[in-house]
């Protein structure tokens, strides 16, 4: 027999339904904390942005005023005029690049590392970790000489320096997904008909597609980001966003120039990320 | 040529093992046939398996099927299908789309090979599914969509690697049920690799027992449980009467008295150990005929009963009904149906020592 229930009621009920796990029923006290918490961590990571997006439109804003006096595009067009695009390309090129050779790096690495333990492996994968524990700067005075005698083209130094600092990252996130990879995938695919061809493109690359995904973001970060490889390996002849941020930087009245240029910045790691975001939503549990 | 699959000395070893995986097996599986590669843990029925798929390759020995040897024929082309344990099924593609897997890599246009993968699903009994993610499925039906995909390879060679070993008894026997109705349907060779007596009793024609890399018997599942080779066989079948004595024109010798051995065998003279199944050994009340004996103890196994009791200074044990109402220091009667007895000679050293009690677990 069907009993219906007054509305209020039955809100209740399903309400105390939900909460019926004693782990993730939240009390009072802890959700204040937690939305305060979001909201510190919010204001902490957007509010260095908002001066910087002020700037960016400010054509004249001195202090004390707390808002720009004058908004135009001056500052765009100055940087634009100091070479931001070509500082783009070149970024995006370098960041491009190094990606490009650590992703399949560390996934060689990572692999071998995984499905071919040996005695030798510890020590392998300390020797991909060193670039991290070894300052750039320390490094890269060393390798520069060496670089020069070896007469290496100075964006080819740039990327091989840059590509052993995202190795270990590249390595690291293979090695994870990996570990978490069945070889048995690749052998049911195997015995299954699939050719070696066919096991790496429709069985292997679609169950790393993420982790590859990530490796390869990290690894273009490296070059994305980077200041002292391009500055001393590179000896001027790549012009890389930091390069002219930093040169822009150490000037006085340049803030507005700055400000265009590190909003710049952000663009493509951001766009990437939420790229990421999206695609990796798309695919969970199975296309239909 | 000879049809079916044929197996002929494969030896594999592994580097850094003491002992081989696999030593000199030789098999022979008619075509349509189910056999059952029984033994325990680290037999080597799983390297069998991996080797017959040309996962692994013998140090020695030839895989033939139909005639034609595969030591140069890659896995993917030898038109054998594993299915493991863990059902692998590929978490980027749905259901159909993982069924559809071997026909699509093959080159059939994708949506013919869904329309075969829907067919393969029925077959399955996992009709209406195919949209469904591989993940949402519970363990018993991504192990049934697995037999599927692997069908749908239509492969001459089925290999089931303990292929239902993670599922609960309930849907294990669902499941034997679904293989039976495969047979039916599609006749494919299977080599199923199983640790359970019961499972392979339940799904295959044969039963290749393997121990420590070498095969001990190949036969008709009766065979190994009444008429096993050696004293090895009969204890890795879970057999744990052994009255020790001496055959002669077919009649086995021992403390208990004569006993003549089923006449549709030679059973050649000598010294052997007289073998009888526990659930064929009879108790009588004390005034039938038969060996006199004493209970010694009694172990309760759910509806059945196992019984030891000591005659002439032999331990013999006898599964029953609970309707027994025995208890330990009672006198009976131990009758030993000729139909049941098998000797086996003194000769076959085993390798297992003997067993001063039953192996419960294997009882169980």
């Amino acid at each position: 027999m069907a009993v219906t229930l007054p509305p209020g009621l039955s809100q209740q009920a399903s309400r105390k339904g939900a909460a019926q796990n004693g782990l993730a029923r939240s009390r009072a006290g802890g959700r204040i904390l937690r939305t305060a918490t979001a909201a510190a961590l919010a204001v902490w990571f957007v509010l260095p942005l908002l001066p910087l997006g002020l700037w960016v439109f400010a054509d004249r804003w001195s202090y004390p005023a707390p808002l720009p006096q004058h908004w135009g595009l001056d500052n765009v067009e100055s940087a634009l005029a100091r070479g931001a695009a070509t500082g783009f390309a070149g970024s995006l090129g370098l960041g491009l690049m190094v990606s490009a050779v650590a992703t399949p790096l560390g996934v060689l690495a990572a692999r071998s590392l995984a499905f071919h333990p040996s005695r030798w492996s510890a020590a392998v994968s300390a020797l991909l970790f060193a670039p991290l524990a070894l300052p750039a700067f320390v490094a890269v005075f060393g390798l520069n000489v060496l670089l020069v005698r070896l007469q290496v083209p100075s964006t080819a130094g740039v990327v091989l320096v840059l590509t052993a600092y995202a190795l270990p990252y590249t390595t690291y996130v293979m090695r994870l997904a990996y570990a978490a990879h069945h070889i048995g995938f690749e052998e049911e695919a195997c015995t299954l008909g699939a050719t070696r061809g066919q096991v790496l493109f429709r069985v292997q690359l679609p169950l790393i597609a993420p982790a590859l995904a990530r490796a390869a973001f990290l690894a273009f970060l490296v070059g994305w980001t980077d200041y002292l490889v391009t500055l001393l390996v590179g000896g001027g002849s790549l012009v890389t966003v930091p390069l002219l941020v930093a040169s822009a930087a150490s000037g006085t009245g340049n803030d507005g120039i700055v400000a265009v240029l590190s909003l710049i910045a952000l663009v493509p790691p951001l766009a990437l990320l939420l790229l990421m975001g999206m695609t990796g939503r798309r695919h969970r549990g199975g296309r239909t | 040529m000879r049809q079916g699959l044929e197996l002929q000395g494969l030896s594999k070893s592994f580097r850094g093992a003491p002992a081989p995986a696999l030593d000199e097996v030789s098999l022979s599986l008619a075509p349509g046939s189910c056999t059952a590669v029984l033994g325990p843990s680290g037999s080597g029925k799983s390297t069998l398996l991996r080797t017959v798929a040309g996962l692994e390759i013998p140090d020695r020995g030839s895989v033939l099927l139909n005639g034609q040897d595969l030591a140069a024929v890659r896995p993917e082309r030898r038109g054998m299908v594993m299915v493991f344990q863990r059902p692998l099924l590929f978490p980027h593609l749905n259901v159909r789309d993982n069924v559809a897997f071997p026909a699509t890599i093959r080159g059939v246009p994708r949506r013919r090979a869904r329309t075969d993968a829907e067919s393969y699903l029925e077959l399955v009994h996992m009709k209406g599914t195919g949209k469904r993610a591989v993940t949402d499925l519970s363990g018993g039906q991504q192990q049934r969509v697995a037999i599927a995909r692997g069908l749908a390879a239509r492969p001459a060679v089925l290999l089931l690697d303990e292929p239902f070993n993670a599922l609960d008894p309930e849907l294990r026997s669902a499941m034997h049920d679904l293989l039976a109705h495969v047979r039916k349907k599609l006749h494919p060779t299977i080599l199923m690799v199983t640790h359970d007596h019961d499972e392979a009793a339940a799904v295959a024609d044969r039963i290749a027992l393997l121990h420590a890399g070498r095969l001990l018997q190949h036969d008709p599942i009766d065979a190994l449980y009444t008429r096993p080779a050696t004293l090895q066989v009969s204890r890795l079948m879970g057999g744990t009467n052994e009255i020790p004595g001496t055959v002669k024109d077919g009649m086995h010798y021992s403390v208990l008295g004569a006993h003549a051995l089923p006449a549709d065998q030679q059973w050649p003279d000598g010294p052997a150990t007289l073998i009888i199944r526990q659930e064929h050994l009879l108790l009588v009340p004390n005034h039938s005929s038969g060996s006199l004996a004493v209970v010694t103890g009694l172990r309760s196994r759910g509806p059945r009963r196992l019984i030891t009791v000591t005659a002439a200074g032999v331990d013999l044990h006898a599964e029953v009904t609970p309707s027994h109402a025995l208890s330990i220091g009672d006198s009976v009667r131990v009758q030993l149906p000729t139909a049941a007895l098998a000797a086996v000679g003194a000769d076959t050293a085993p390798d297992t020592p003997p067993l001063t009690s039953p192996d419960w677990k294997v009882l169980a």
